[in-house]
């Protein structure tokens, strides 16, 4: 705790910076998927971890719950629950696409979208996409471990709780 | 200083303290509060997924529930070939192994199963391969899929357009003999449940890209020789 307390003084802006930009991904990447949940469920499919229904479950749900997870970053509420979750997430996702090289298909991640299929002559990019979600997970993790920053609704609710206490 | 300043002062600190220690309450309530909103969340995710399948309905003349079939039923080779409308490599390989495919099915060697994928919606603002491919099942139940097929790559919108409106979808039809109420399927989008289900059993059958040409269940290159190729070594 010390520590990272040290670094939070050290860097004040880092964690706050790791918030707003997860909880943006998440925005972006689930408003991207929930207009056409037909392909999410069928980007799901195409990793072929999944019995059909959890497949149709993960897919038709995850856009919705990014979302949600993003907005509670970016208002600050839940912060480091939501931290938690983002980690745990991104964690399943660097198994799924690194499982998907591993075992040579060749799929589109889908994560911003797109149900999985790759245009006539596209690479798979699984190189650049774990890059992406390991950078992300550690992001989290960031948030996860430091003290409520600044603007976040966690941190005026804290305050609010305190200073009442002490006036009464 | 009165004791009531001295008071506000040491307490203002003890919250900035708190505050930057990371102490703070993290009660259970506030996880299984957040974790009960994102199950909720990715519930009502699945519950309109759910609600948005379209109800099955039939398929069109020549075609089962998951393509539609050109060449004589007992023909010993079977090829499936899963392609999109909107997509430009499908196109390219009419071109170069529409003839083959031609000679194969005439000949009685083969029939071929097409399944019109509606997997490359996102390159058309207007869902034309949904669209495309609810028309062409409105031209197998008016008899002409095999010329539709042809028509349509031979009109086949760039991609990130809005795609060919349904007037010229019918037009193209009439221009290839389509009559009766061909007009009145593509408008009705009589096939809606029908190129939902081919698109979802052709994911569920692991194909991820179109076109995806199989000979009796394996896939093969998309050239005219591997196809020639793959029905001759089926066939013997």
């Amino acid at each position: 705790m010390t520590t990272i307390s040290r670094r939070h003084h050290l860097w004040p802006l880092l964690p706050l910076a790791c918030r707003l930009t997860l909880g943006v991904v998440w925005i972006v990447a689930g408003a991207a998927k929930v207009t056409a949940l037909d392909e999410s469920v069928r980007a799901v499919r195409a990793y072929r971890l999944l019995p059909d229904l959890a497949a149709q479950i993960v897919g038709a749900g995850l856009p919705v719950v990014e979302i949600l997870l993003g907005v509670l970053l970016l208002l600050g509420a839940g912060v480091r629950v939501s931290a938690v979750l983002s980690a745990l997430l991104m964690l399943a996702f660097v198994i799924g696409i690194g499982s998907a090289w591993v075992r040579g298909l060749r799929i589109d991640c889908g994560c911003f979208g797109s149900g999985g299929e790759l245009a006539a002559g596209e690479q798979p990019t699984y190189g650049r996409e774990l890059v992406r979600d390991l950078a992300l997970l550690a992001a989290a993790v960031v948030v996860a471990l430091s003290p409520p920053g600044p603007l976040t609704l966690d941190r005026f609710l804290m305050t609010q709780k305190m200073t009442r206490k002490e006036n009464s | 200083m009165t004791p009531t300043s001295t008071r506000r002062g040491r307490s203002g600190r003890r919250k900035k303290v708190a505050v930057r220690s990371g102490a703070r309450p993290l009660s259970p309530w506030t996880v299984a509060g957040i974790i009960v909103l994102l199950l909720f969340a990715g519930g009502v995710g699945f519950g309109v997924y759910r609600a948005q399948q379209p109800s099955a309905s039939g398929a069109p003349a020549g075609g089962t529930d998951t393509g539609i079939v050109v060449g004589q039923a007992d023909a010993p080779v079977t090829v499936d070939i899963y392609l999109d409308f909107q997509c430009p490599a499908c196109q390219a390989y009419e071109q170069r192994a529409g003839s083959t495919i031609e000679q194969l099915v005439a000949s009685g060697r083969a029939k071929v199963v097409y399944h019109p994928v509606a997997y490359l919606n996102r390159f058309s603002s207007t869902r034309y391969s949904t669209r495309s491919s609810q028309a062409a099942a409105c031209a197998a139940d008016a008899g002409v899929f095999p010329q539709y097929l042809t028509a349509l790559y031979a009109n086949q919108p760039p991609e990130n357009s809005a795609g060919l409106p349904d007037d010229q979808l019918v037009a193209l039809g009439r221009q290839v003999g389509a009559g009766g109420d061909f007009p009145t399927c593509v408008a009705d989008t009589r096939y809606a449940g029908w190129t939902a289900a081919v698109t979802d059993a052709a994911s569920k059958a692991g194909i991820n890209a179109t076109p995806t040409v199989m000979v009796d269940g394996t896939a093969i290159d998309t050239t005219s020789e591997a196809l020639l190729a793959a029905v001759q070594a089926a066939g013997r």
